[in-house]
């Protein structure tokens, strides 16, 4: 294990390195660059002056108004900031300017390092189109469909009468559902065609829109990859995110159910040569589809450190912010890198401002109450604080619960008790949905398709009245005891400390007495 | 003994609560659940089967409260809200946006008849786009924004003229 001590000495790391992004993200590769000494600089906008990634960055610098395009997207306000603050290296997280190969080229020319594989690499995956071509070149199955994307709607009819309905329309530029639509039948097509078009110029500037079979009962199987700038690349294992509510992942897990160990070196090994034939050169994600007969698709490669990456890292002990920094400057991937196992089993759960409630409508407003679980193998990586206002300008992704035990029927457990205390006020997260999706006997027996929400999920059973009544007596009560501890509505009066609150108590005693 | 009362999706709650040396016994209908505060929010519920820790605070007159990861609103009965929450302001005839954002497209004309589950408007925000159903059946009375409008929650988008039920 460890690195070799020859080549620290010939490789410089970088010194300060400014942070292009905001919330959990943020936070979490601020944690990675404070591992290797590195100094931080977070960037803002006027809605996250108080934000938690601005608060725990060494140094901060206000970029403009809330609206992404003169904030977190303006790339002459984020170099500029890098330049003042003497950044060598600026990390872009995922979304923003991630996969924004003019960006890294900007960064390449003002003599700044992007933390991320190269401009050409980005533009190539992120042409899904292009890197569909590119994919059959060298050999990586492929989901039947349009080769060329287009406009007219006669072309779309004919591509999806070919591949056989259901068909899916997706972003050119795409990603994360935005520009994405099932289509069941031809009489769907044009309003699917539209609404595609006009989410995918939203998000991405860009309605380029493209159609594919839409495989059924598929599982989205994904492969984290590190490779370095010597030529060297090494997969991490998969993480199976088939748990998806608007096609957006919200529970992902490693190991997957669905492979064993010669399919798991099939997909690794067509991952490395995925990301070879890019010429990779950071961390990435290379995504597939997998069918019921365990036959498996290339969806498209992801250049970015992604939302789930925790997972992998607890099953592998890897770092992989860490990693990725190191090789953006010029490391080989350590030794170690080469004999990785997977441990025991890790779940992820996304927890978004959205109200899973009422078909996950985004839920904004202020965190009236804050407090995270704890415990071996619980993890919070979380970008809000009690206080942190959620507005509709950004993402609405507040945090991400990780756990990590032996086996799946464990984490399972140990997730499901981890969001119970896990509580955040203030805001609508879709915490009760995830629990009974994980309690749900096709999710326990791992019969994880991506339409697993739809199929299993419409019918849930209303709020029981036990529920009901422990809440009111709870309010009861914090109403009788309140202007001490409450810190919504009017002022903290006082806030008594816990010591005084609990009473009498010993060390080791259960709290039922 | 303290008597308390809460209103749960418009169902008023009535309760009274003693203290009982560091918890309180409170007693909702026909159920006794004793409540112990810890502080910083959070309280124990004990005695009652499993182990719950519930989270409780309270902003505008509404507690909001969390119990086993359900998220609850109960207000004050002296507040005139019904834990009425953005777009969903407890009028069936008039139809906002479930939060701020833009509208994309009106899939409803003046004078249309429509059902419940009829969609009406497809309102942009965080970059997704949200289909607002109607939660009635009726005839389409006024629609007082364009598409490309920006809409918050507190002005009908659409409004409409319900059918009138036979009693």
């Amino acid at each position: 294990m460890g690195y070799g001590r020859g080549e620290m000495m010939a490789n410089k790391l970088f010194k300060k390195i400014l942070i292009a992004n905001r919330s959990e993200i943020a936070v979490r590769i601020i944690n990675a660059c404070r591992t290797l000494g590195i100094a931080t600089v977070a960037v803002y906008s006027e809605a996250d002056v108080n934000a938690k990634h601005r608060l725990v960055a060494d140094e901060s610098v206000l970029l403009g108004p809330p609206p992404p395009n003169e904030s977190y997207l303006d790339v002459d306000k984020i170099i500029d900031a890098a330049k003042e603050c003497g950044a060598d290296a600026i990390h872009p997280g995922y979304g923003f300017l991630a996969e924004n190969a003019d960006f890294a080229r900007r960064c390449k020319k003002e003599g700044i390092a992007f933390i991320g594989p190269s401009p050409e690499a980005i533009e190539l995956m992120g042409n899904k189109v292009a890197s569909r071509v590119k994919m059959v070149d060298v050999g990586v199955p492929l989901i039947p469909g349009m080769k060329t994307a287009e406009t007219d709607i006669n072309v779309f009819a004919k591509a999806a009468v070919e591949a056989g309905y259901p068909v899916l329309i997706k972003a050119a530029a795409g990603g994360g559902g935005k520009g994405m639509r099932v289509v069941h039948a031809p009489d769907e097509l044009q309003t699917a065609l539209e609404a595609a078009q006009r989410e995918a110029k939203n998000a991405f500037g860009d309605d380029t829109v493209y159609l594919e079979k839409y495989i059924t009962n598929p599982r989205h199987v994904e492969f984290q990859i590190l490779a370095d700038k010597h030529g060297n690349c090494v997969h991490l294992f998969e993480r199976e995110c088939s748990i998806q509510r608007r096609h957006q992942k919200i529970i992902e897990e490693t190991p997957s159910v669905a492979l064993d160990d010669d399919l798991r070196t099939c997909m690794g090994n067509a991952a490395v040569l995925v990301s070879k034939a890019a010429d990779y050169d950071s961390a990435g994600t290379v995504e597939f589809l997998v069918d019921e007969s365990g036959g498996f698709y290339f969806l498209e490669m992801n250049t970015r450190i992604q939302v789930e990456h925790p997972i992998t890292e607890m099953v592998t002990g890897v770092d992989l912010v860490v990693e990725q920094i190191r090789v953006a400057a010029g490391f080989k991937l350590p030794d170690y890198m080469y004999n990785l196992t997977q441990r025991g089993h890790a779940i992820e759960c996304r927890i978004y401002a959205e109200d899973g409630e009422n078909n996950f409508m985004p839920s904004t407003g202020k965190i009236l109450h804050y407090s995270e679980p704890v415990g071996p193998g619980v993890r919070v990586d979380s970008g809000v604080i009690a206080g942190s206002e959620v507005t509709i300008d950004y993402d609405p992704i507040m945090a991400k619960l990780i756990v990590h035990a032996p086996d799946r029927d464990s984490a399972i457990v140990k997730m499901i008790d981890a969001l119970n205390n896990y509580k955040i006020l203030g805001v609508k997260t879709s915490k009760r949905f995830m629990i009974e999706c994980m309690l749900h006997a096709e999710f326990k027996a791992g019969r994880t398709y991506t339409n697993f929400i739809e199929q299993n999920m419409s019918d849930r059973n209303d709020l029981n009245d036990e529920v009901i009544n422990i809440a009111a007596a709870v309010a009861a009560v914090a109403d009788e005891t309140s202007g001490s501890f409450t810190t919504g509505g009017k002022s903290v009066a006082k806030m008594p400390s816990v010591w005084e609150m609990i009473g009498r108590f010993e060390i080791g005693a259960s709290i039922n007495e | 003994m303290n008597k308390t009362e809460f209103y749960h999706d418009g169902e008023l709650i009535e309760m009274s609560s003693e203290k009982n040396g560091d918890s309180y016994s409170v007693t909702v209908g026909d159920s006794t659940i004793n409540v112990r505060p810890l502080g910083n929010n959070l309280f124990a519920i004990v005695d009652n089967g499993p182990q719950k820790i519930v989270a409780a605070v309270r902003s505008q007159g509404v507690w909001h409260i969390d119990v086993d990861s359900v998220q609850l609103e109960l207000s004050e009965p002296d507040e005139s809200g019904f834990g009425a929450g953005a777009g969903d302001h407890g009028e069936k005839d008039k139809v906002y946006a479930p939060m701020p954002g833009k509208i994309v497209k009106l899939l409803v004309e003046v004078g249309q008849e429509v059902d419940v589950k009829t969609p009406l408007v497809i309102v942009e925000a965080m970059k997704m786009e949200n289909q607002v159903n109607s939660k009635a059946k009726g005839k389409v009375k006024a629609i007082n924004f364009a598409a490309g409008d920006q809409v918050d929650t507190e002005t009908p988008i659409i409004e409409l003229e319900l059918e009138t039920k036979e009693e």
